[in-house]
């Protein structure tokens, strides 16, 4: 294909450099510098997509980040497709596949323009609400029809072969928006020594110079661009972002940058190479130089492909010698987008005519094309746009001063190209995403960023400031002073913006929506926001339809609603629809602007946190050894533990039963390293465990262990755990694997906002420890194996006792306490030497058979025994009498406890509360799903009564039947009477009321 | 070896129970990355590159707890340390041992592993009033982490600005590291010093890893 559009001279593309890219499976070929629309309009590409409802044809509109139709996907591969990418910003590379995302089968060829007109009637403003809703069961078929019709693109359906990161950044002045305004800012921030960051959107910095024929200094602007941004590269308390969109501005001066590092390189990053990055940078302060966006005027098909944004044709004109068409009518209402057709005209095509609105337009660049022989035509309008793959023609009028109305006769006018301004809307996205509402001002027809409680300062065409002089001097104005704010240089400092020439400009007209001969709802369409197919008469329709606020209009009409959030659109809506309500368009106002401010990757989102570097796993001193021996694991909080080890051919149930059965038969062994542990020093160390626990740790002796729960304010159970006297003033506590972080903090605030005054001091020593608890009749025998230190007679070292010594060579804290019921030693050693023990009890224990068992079988294990786990068989509505574990609430303490009053609220004290109690199936091998709720009437019909769960629910091998505990309202007095628990598939598990002590009640086993 | 140790008149019971945790010989010790082999990447890996990992293992590392208000515990660390206890977000150093303040009230003592028990000994004879030693030499480890790219590596991983201007040599800081923590302490110009919880360390080596690949990693052990 030849680069029909393609200038001989200029631009600030590299001739020499070509590259071949596809688009729609056709080869093209463009220059570097290009950006794939540049491109596109280069070989003459005139559709891009087809729209959402009507399946009318579409062209590129724009030249940057408003741009709503020429929305692509990118990728060569299947893993490297990416949705959602705008021809206007995403730049050439050789080797580039794009395809049309709307436009379903084929954005030229189009079998939805047939479904699509129907479509179109059967999808009017409001379509979501009165069709979707009902039957919901449909909205699934709609959503699929819908989206794929709807351009939304697609995602890849393999694994993306890129990685994505995150770069914390620091700034003194973060200054977003390279172009004259905020090269400006950058020059003097960067000079005064602050550290600044300067992030623009573009491959290049320079903003609209790059495509402007001013001049600088006497000097054309993009080598004043050149100058100053040679000079920042030079400075190191300087970071220069380009290819990079401050897409979001959070509180507190909080930015994210979304910078694309090898999009423009290949379809894929290099080796080592993230493809994008987002900075998180927190600046002190914020200069916001983000521009402005040209409104198009809102006519009678004005979507036709070659109807354009007059700056747009500008710039696609001088920076990338691509001139999209031959005969040109612009139709503006104001002086600068004379521009356009002079730039035009000097590229040696056709300018039809220029049609200005306003009926005596006297400005330096009206003169100049009029010198230039150009046909004006004033006080006229473009009132509708002929053709229908291509503009064809143009049907011009004159209208009344106000724009509100056609006066005369229509003339029409051949071309292939309109471009159209209603003038600027500067861009104050990011300066409303923090909160601020922005304000409407009379005399630039546009919203400018309102007040901000962030260290925010605004420079440019931001602020409605058009002129460069002005953007010069406010960009060099809020360098020094974003600085100065910020601790460097002098605010007062008397520093000469750089001089721009001057051009006098008339006034614009304030013209958004263009009058046709018929009425609106009459008149060929007049869209408003491409994306979404919303036009002028959707608009009038919504607010004749009583939506009056713009919030309801624009979720009605789905205006803005698309991936370019209405960045072309949305201002032109709120003035149709201030007219349509007969108020002004500040009484109108705006919808709120959110990021992100261009769409953006998950990848970039993710970052690095995903995939093995998701989320930490937290692994024990012995977890090589349990990956070696086969091992499933649970994750348990953050923590990886062994859940059950199963030997060859072995299914889980078996492997349970074998390792309940070695423990309590001969000696069984669990890794308990992932225990919360908290280290606990001070004089009052025990008046504090007095007040944090519900029971009495006045008297327990140094060398003693004593179970603890641990209750909130309101009464219920929180956690609970073995604390352990070490020395007088000095105690371990032991916590819930889950429980340690929150325990700790909890210890931290009651200490820090209520006790200040008690001496005592908390230290986790959780990773410190490596835990290993031998359990089983032989657990005595095999530690003496291992220790000559300790006396481990039964009389001597009783249950509920520690000692220390060495155990296999090792320091050793010895605790004899028990969570299987049987005879029990936990060893604790300094987790470096942790492995090291376990595996000498290992090769000791061989003739034991000693049985290494994970979490399931140690809930087993002590669900035999009725003991509780917090967090399990508690869900923060039990007390500890719920629980049956009144003898560990002590009411006698001085001081009283957290939880003493709320558990003796009236509603706590109640009788016929749900109450912990043991379940015994009728039938021995039916094990009750957790979960399962109570009912004392299976035969009841729905809803029936309920009366608690079940909690804790397994098949105990050494008893050859089942066990479970689950709560049963007012259970404690039901003893020996049948609850009958209904599962999904109708079934009915019928259960006997027990103690939860299902083995060895008498607790004689870990005494022995 | 281990002992039940007074930090009060003989006479009296022992208030605190402190422990030598720290076999005399014979039973091997793993520090919190023994399972990644470093070693065998330090000799088989690259030699070259932008950035520099070693772990410091198996330090004695104790935990001092106290009011800066309690001369005899301010006194009597500076005494047996031989550095005062340092002030917010600062570090000590005096050859092989040094000093990080963790919060107003906490400080990290990293000293040679078999030091730790002794030191602690010297601490507490040395201290009166209101105060706390713990011992948590098996429950972290220190990684170095060193050359030209070390920074962007600790950019890309904790939130706190580790810029020249705001984190001189010396300083320390408690932070985010990834989704865990570190102490961050700043040892030169391109080193820097991070204490990690044991249990969280393979996470951290990954983390570190990934985070250098694009500068090329150098593990030195």
């Amino acid at each position: 294909m030849t680069q029909k559009n393609r200038l001989k001279t200029g631009g600030r593309i590299e001739r020499g450099k070509p590259m071949k890219f596809s688009y729609n499976g056709r080869s093209y070929q463009g220059f570097e510098g290009d950006t794939l629309a540049a491109a596109l309009l280069a070989n003459g590409v005139d559709i891009v997509g087809r729209s959402f409802k009507y399946s009318r044809p579409r062209g590129i509109v724009a030249a940057g980040a408003e741009e709503p139709n020429a929305v692509l996907q990118l990728g060569a591969t299947e893993a490297t497709q990416v949705p959602n990418v705008r021809a206007t910003q995403q730049e050439l590379f050789d080797g580039l596949v794009a395809h049309a995302t709307n436009g379903w089968p084929n954005a030229e060829l189009d079998l939805m323009s047939y479904v699509g007109k129907v479509g179109g009637r059967m999808m009017p403003p409001g379509f979501y609400y009165k069709t979707f809703m009902y039957p919901q069961s449909l909205w699934e078929t709609y959503e699929k029809f819908i989206r794929k019709a709807a351009g939304l693109g697609r995602s890849p359906l393999e694994n993306d072969p890129d990685t994505y990161d995150h770069l914390n950044q620091h700034a003194d002045v973060m200054i977003v928006g390279g172009g004259p305004a905020g090269l400006a800012a950058a020059l003097q921030a960067a000079r005064s020594g602050a550290r600044v960051i300067l992030a623009d959107e573009q491959q290049e910095f320079g903003g609209a110079l790059l495509h402007s024929k001013e001049q600088i200094d006497g000097r054309p602007a993009t080598e004043w661009v050149t100058k100053v941004v040679e000079e920042l590269r030079g400075y190191d308390n300087v970071l220069l972002l380009p290819r990079s969109t401050v897409n979001g501005y959070h509180d507190h001066n909080f930015l994210t940058i979304h910078e694309r590092r090898t999009d423009h390189i290949a379809d894929k990053a290099p080796a080592n190479i993230s493809r994008q990055r987002m900075h998180r940078v927190r600046a002190k302060w914020v200069v916001l130089a983000t521009g402005a966006h040209e409104r198009p005027l809102v006519f009678g098909n004005n979507d036709v492909p070659g109807c354009m944004l007059a700056s747009a044709v500008s710039t696609y004109i001088n920076r990338y010698a691509v001139v999209p068409g031959n005969e040109l009518v612009l139709m503006t209402t104001n002086d600068h987008a004379y521009h356009c057709a002079l730039d035009w005209a000097n590229a040696g095509r056709k300018v039809v005519a220029i049609v200005d609105t306003r009926a005596n337009p006297d400005g330096e660049l009206v003169q100049r094309a009029k010198q230039q022989g150009l046909k004006v035509i004033t006080g006229s309008a473009v009132i509708e746009v002929q053709g229908s793959k291509r503009v064809s023609g143009v049907s011009v009028a004159p209208i009344s001063a106000d724009g509100s109305r056609v006066t005369g006769s229509v003339e029409r006018l051949s071309c292939d190209t309109v471009a159209s301004s209603g003038g600027w809307s500067p861009a104050v996205h990011l300066s409303c995403h923090t909160g601020s509402r922005p304000e409407w001002r009379d005399d630039i027809i546009g919203f400018v960023p309102g007040k901000t409680v962030q260290k925010q300062l605004t420079a440019g065409a931001l602020n409605g400031s058009y002129s460069l002089q002005a953007c010069l001097e406010e960009g060099t104005k809020a360098g020094i002073d974003a600085a100065a704010n910020a601790g460097f240089g002098d605010s007062a400092a008397d520093v000469k913006a750089p001089q721009a020439n001057a051009h006098r400009e008339g006034k614009a007209m304030p013209l958004f929506h263009v009058p046709h001969t018929k009425p609106t709802s009459r008149a060929p369409k007049q869209f408003v926001d491409y994306q979404n197919d919303v036009t002028a008469a959707g608009i009038e329709l919504a607010t004749r339809e009583g939506f009056e606020s713009i919030e309801h209009v624009k979720r009605y009409t789905a205006m803005g609603f698309g991936t370019d959030q209405g960045k072309l659109g949305n201002i032109n809506g709120m003035a149709i629809a201030a007219k349509s309500l007969n108020q002004t368009i500040p009484e109108t106002g705006t919808t709120i602007f959110r990021p992100n401010y261009t769409p953006i990757t998950f990848g970039a989102i993710a970052g690095r946190h995903c995939g093995e570097l998701f989320d930490p796993k937290r692994y024990t001193p012995m977890h090589k050894w349990h990956l070696e021996q086969g091992a499933k694991f649970e994750d348990v909080g953050l923590w990886k533990r062994p859940w059950y080890f199963p030997k060859a051919g072995e299914s889980m149930q078996e492997a349970l039963n074998r390792e309940c059965r070695a423990t309590r038969e001969s000696v069984g062994i669990l890794d308990a390293s992932t225990l919360g542990k908290i280290d606990i020093q001070g004089k009052d160390a025990r008046e504090f465990l007095g007040r944090v626990y519900s029971n009495a740790w006045a008297k327990l002796a140094v060398g003693k262990c004593r179970y603890g729960l641990m209750c909130g304010e309101d009464g219920m159970v929180f956690d609970d755990g073995v604390t352990s006297c070490l020395a007088e003033n000095h105690f371990i506590m032991t916590t819930t694997t889950g429980g340690a972080a929150r325990v700790l903090e909890w210890l931290e605030l009651y200490h820090q906002t209520e006790w200040p005054e008690l001496e005592v001091y908390f230290n986790t020593v959780t990773d410190q420890w490596a835990t290993m608890t031998i359990s089983g009749p032989n657990s005595r025998k095999l530690l003496s194996e291992l220790t000559d230190d300790i006396d481990l007679d039964r009389d001597t070292f009783k249950f509920m006792d520690w000692r220390e010594g060495t155990v296999a060579g090792v320091p050793a804290r010895v605790f004899r306490i028990s969570f299987t019921g049987e005879l029990s030693f936990e060893i604790n050693v300094q987790a470096n030497y942790g492995l090291h023990v376990w595996e000498k009890l290992f090769e000791q224990g061989e003739k034991y058979n000693i049985t290494p068992y994970g979490t399931e079988t140690m809930h087993i294990l002590r669900a035999e025994k009725g003991f509780i786990i917090a967090g399990q068989d508690t869900d923060g509505s039990v007390h500890p009498y719920d629980l049956g574990m009144g003898w560990c609430v002590s009411n006698q303490k001085p001081f009283s406890f957290i939880g003493k009053r709320g558990m003796a609220r009236e509603d706590c004290v109640k009788p016929n509360r749900k109450q912990l109690v043991g379940l015994k199936t009728k039938d021995p091998q039916k094990v009750i799903p957790e979960g399962s709720q109570a009912v004392n009437d299976p035969q009841q019909p729905l809803p029936m009564t309920m009366l608690g769960h079940v909690t804790s629910s397994y098949y105990s091998a050494c008893l050859g039947h089942s066990i479970a505990m689950g709560f049963v309202r007012g259970g404690h007095d039901r003893m020996g009477e049948t609850v009958y628990y209904p599962q999904a598939d109708g079934s009915v598990i019928e259960a006997e009321i027990c103690s939860p002590i299902f083995l060895d009640p008498k607790g004689e086993r870990q005494n022995v | 070896m281990s002992e039940l140790i007074v930090d009060k008149p003989a006479a009296e019971q022992p208030t605190v129970a402190v422990m030598n945790q720290v076999p005399q010989s014979g039973p091997r010790a793993e520090s919190p990355l023994h399972h990644a082999d470093l070693p065998t990447i330090a000799r088989k890996g690259p030699q070259q590159g932008g950035v520099y990992l070693e772990e410091l293992k198996l330090l004695g590392h104790l935990v001092l707890r106290g009011s800066t208000d309690n001369q005899a515990f301010m006194a009597g660390a500076e005494k047996v340390l031989g550095v005062a206890l340092p002030g917010s977000l600062q570090s000590a150093e005096k050859g092989e041992l040094s000093v990080r303040w963790l919060a107003p009230d906490e400080w990290l003592v990293i000293v040679p592993g078999a030091r730790a028990f002794d030191l602690e000994r010297e601490l507490r004879a040395a201290m009166s009033g209101h105060y706390a030693i713990v011992n948590v030499s098996g429950g972290q480890t220190v990684l170095s982490l060193s050359g030209p790219k070390a920074r962007d590596v600790l950019m890309k991983t904790t939130p706190y600005d580790v810029h020249d201007r705001n984190f001189p040599v010396g300083k320390v800081v408690t932070s985010v590291f990834a989704k865990t923590q570190a102490v961050i302490r700043r040892t030169g110009e391109q080193s820097w010093e991070l204490v990690i919880r044991r249990s969280f360390a393979d996470y951290a080596w990954l983390w570190l890893q990934d985070a250098s690949a694009e500068y090329g990693l150098v593990v030195r052990s």
